[in-house]
């Protein structure tokens, strides 16, 4: 048997390349990262008007040596957000499946966008704990490991988070470390000094700018990645 | 392959040659095409794999009905609009036969290498 198997054609080495090969180039042509990118950057943008022209509630103001200092619930925003990275996750799937259909091919993304909806139905939990919970530390900020973790399950951090499940999906070395840069931004937030004299609800702004123009980049840099390296 | 590094010692057992368990069915270039891109692709459509394989219609048809057959392969016919189209996925059993076959080759090649380079592998001139 395995005289008549294994040599020509046969030959293992060359067996298990041409299947390395071949599993490559359907992960190739099932990629579409640039669209979750594209989708999660227009939602993070879209978020800094819901911010800008609507109240938060406040409540329990407390007068400080600097002003006064109040519970806010950015209540419009935090239903712009869960809306609208659902209706995203929903709208990357179907986008996915489309490309994926037209190629000939399945697609692999549903456990990504089952983990970002996850993400965010657990970014609305930890949300609602917090107010059962009446803001621990109040007046006070919470410790920064606590600022962390909010930050983490934070909508724009669920964005992250749910990349680096797309990144093991498409086996992508480059979206990885793309999540993690974007993750880094999102976790240490960057001042550049903007939005002070801005005026009101303004304070999102400089923030959502960084991480939506960051989606947007790396969108656009894996749209042009994807052109260059299909094969014709 | 039947160098020393083949053969068991006293009191050890040989281990049986990896190229014994090649199941036929998998062990072929194209059927293990067709199984590598329906288990990459979660199901793939037949022209994709006519066109990756650079296979004639009526070869490959050969091909998937072996492996239909073998229930390794789930063939479904439908249509896009007014045109006809196949779409193939892999069957838990097509699953398993994959990985024994890579499992089995990436074997073979390590057991070819441990035996090349033994003491009395590789080239024989030096």
């Amino acid at each position: 048997m395995t005289a008549d198997s294994v040599p020509a054609g046969g030959d293992p080495r060359r067996l298990l390349a041409d299947a390395r090969d071949l599993a490559r180039r359907v992960r190739l042509a099932q990629q579409v990262t640039w669209l979750p990118l594209l989708v999660l950057a227009l939602v993070t943008f879209g978020a800094i008007p819901v911010y800008r022209f609507s109240q938060p509630v406040l409540s329990d103001c407390q007068a400080m040596a600097d002003g006064q200092v109040c519970k806010a619930w950015y209540q419009a925003a935090q239903f712009y957000w869960w809306t609208a990275l659902v209706l995203a996750y929903v709208v990357i799937a179907g986008g996915y499946l489309r490309v994926a259909r037209a190629r000939g091919l399945g697609t692999r993304v549903l456990p990504y966008v089952l983990t970002g909806v996850a993400l965010v139905v657990l970014s609305a939990a930890v949300s609602a704990m917090w107010s059962i919970l009446d803001h621990p530390y109040y007046p006070d900020p919470p410790p920064s490991s606590v600022q962390l973790l909010f930050r983490l399950l934070d909508p724009t951090g669920a964005i992250g988070l749910a990349l680096l499940v797309l990144a093991w999906l498409e086996r992508r070395v480059e979206l990885l470390l793309f999540a993690l840069g974007y993750l880094a931004v999102v976790l240490v937030p960057i001042d550049l000094g903007w939005g002070t004299g801005w005026g009101p609800n303004w304070a999102f702004a400089p923030q959502l700018t960084i991480n939506g123009g960051l989606l947007l980049l790396g969108g656009i840099g894996f749209a042009l990645a994807q052109r260059l390296r299909r094969p014709q | 392959m039947n160098g020393p590094a083949d053969t068991p010692g006293p009191g050890e057992t040989e281990s049986p040659h990896p190229a014994t368990g090649l199941d036929d069915m998998v062990h072929q270039r194209v059927r293990l095409g067709i199984l590598t891109i329906a288990h990459e692709a979660r199901r793939v459509e037949f022209g994709y794999l006519r066109n990756q394989l650079e296979l004639t219609a009526g070869n490959l048809s050969q091909h998937l009905a072996v492996l239909e057959t073998a229930g390794l392969v789930a063939v479904e016919k439908g249509y896009a609009g007014r045109r006809g189209r196949t779409w193939i996925t892999l069957t838990a059993a097509g699953n398993t036969a994959l990985a024994e076959e890579i499992g089995r080759l990436k074997q073979l090649i390590a057991r070819v290498d441990t035996t090349e380079a033994g003491p009395s592998g590789g080239d024989p001139q030096r």
